[in-house]
């Protein structure tokens, strides 16, 4: 059955038509859930629930813009509302990022001079750094780099500008280089500790 | 060729990731190592995160199956077809493979085949008689009403040889049609729907051989 014939069928309460949109979908909706909030159990209650708010509203579904966009904004919506929830602090979307203090840009450090992350960024590491990301950077840096979505299909989800989507998305990066930086610092330290603590119990 | 700072490095690094690659901009990195560090960390980061796109995941049966429960819960789901699914799917597929000219001589066969019908109570199939009892095997007798009279039909041959060939295609078309509708059946006995497909699909064939007789009888 034609993607179409589906959401038209679905409109009408069809239940083969449902499944055929769920299983259409379902694989990209999930993985966007679990890369976002990295926990399965999380991801599939997530999954459930942007599915189930796609079919309560598929009814009011005009086709103004592509059905899997339009599911991609509500599943990221109640993404971000989860992440929201969370955090405990109700802010708007554009607030959900973390603008340089003075200039409103991405900060500038350049990490320390001598340090390259190359060689040193695994998935552990980079699913950590991704979990720290303010919700918007996140949703962006799942969306393009993990995803694969190009930055006008993330300004159609996000309701954004195209613009917006390659600076937020450049952010994100910035902002995870410099958590991976902090990472292999931190682990350069605890080495350090441990190695010291050897050799301090030796003599 | 004139150099730019890191500042201004900086602040064309944002379009230099999206592929503009302007030549001041490769001459301050040839010479930078830390703006040539964050280039190539970036660049890490963004490779590490393709890679874990490629990971196969596989979605847990059970959002389905929880999904499909709330569904029917809130009254989203209000019908449900499997006949008609079928019927859209391999009937379709194969309906659609017929030649137009036949299916136009179908459709023509059965709204004439109406018209007769119509006029004619003796061979028309009331619903209470075709499908009077619960059980599917109701169909039964029907169904063997229909050979029977397929069967006597053969002594009504219709003198245009053309006619009758049109009409025999018909014929075939409808029965493929029936077949369909009886495995939907099988398949689902309790099913409403295909039962009721099923009965039209027998109507049809009904309709079409009262017509043929009809027309056997005007030729003899």
């Amino acid at each position: 059955m034609p993607e179409a014939e589906a959401i038209r069928l679905a409109q009408q309460g069809n239940a083969t038509a449902f499944e055929r949109l769920y299983r259409l979908h379902n694989r990209r909706v999930y993985s966007l859930c679990l890369r976002m909030v990295s926990n399965t159990a999380e991801a599939e209650d997530l999954t459930q629930e942007a599915f189930l708010q796609l079919f309560r509203k598929i009814a009011t579904f005009r086709g103004e813009s592509a059905f899997s966009t339009w599911l991609h904004r509500l599943a990221v919506n109640v993404v971000l509302m989860k992440l929201r929830k969370k955090s405990g602090t109700e802010t708007s979307l554009d607030e959900m990022t973390e603008p340089d203090e003075e200039s409103g840009g991405p900060r500038r450090d350049f990490g320390t001079a001598d340090l390259r992350l190359s060689g040193s960024i695994d998935r552990v590491n980079l699913q950590r750094a991704v979990e720290q990301l303010p919700p918007g950077y996140k949703a962006v840096f799942v969306l393009h780099d993990v995803q694969g979505y190009e930055h006008n299909e993330i300004a159609g989800i996000m309701q954004c500008s195209i613009g917006n989507s390659k600076s937020q998305l450049h952010k994100a990066r910035m902002r995870l280089r410099e958590l991976l930086h902090e990472a292999v610092r931190d682990k350069a330290r605890e080495d350090r500790k441990a190695a010291s603590a050897e050799s301090g119990s030796e003599d | 060729m004139a150099t730019i700072t890191c500042k201004d490095f900086l602040d064309r690094l944002e379009s230099w990731m999206e592929g503009d690659l302007h030549s001041d901009s490769q001459a301050h990195l040839r010479n930078c190592p830390h703006c040539r560090s964050l280039v190539e960390d970036l660049k890490a980061i963004c490779g590490e995160a393709s890679n874990w796109r490629a990971d196969e995941i596989e979605v847990p049966p059970r959002i389905w199956t929880y999904l499909q429960s709330h569904l029917e819960q809130e009254g989203l789901i209000r019908e449900s077809r499997p006949a008609e699914t079928a019927k859209a799917t391999w009937f379709g597929e194969w309906f659609a493979a017929l030649p137009r000219p036949v299916l136009a001589g179908a459709y023509l066969t059965l709204l004439i085949t109406g018209a007769f019908t119509l006029s004619r109570p003796i061979n028309r199939h009331s619903n209470e008689d075709l499908w009077r009892a619960d059980s599917r095997d109701s169909t039964m007798p029907l169904r063997a009403q229909l050979i029977a009279e397929q069967n006597s039909f053969g002594s009504f041959n219709n003198a245009n040889p053309a006619v009758n060939a049109s009409l025999n295609q018909n014929l075939a078309i409808v029965d493929n049609y029936i077949a369909l509708c009886e495995k939907s059946v099988q398949e689902e006995p309790q099913n409403e729907v295909a039962r009721d497909y099923l009965y039209q699909a027998y109507q049809q064939k009904a309709d079409l051989l009262a017509q043929m007789t009809e027309r056997g009888e005007n030729n003899r």
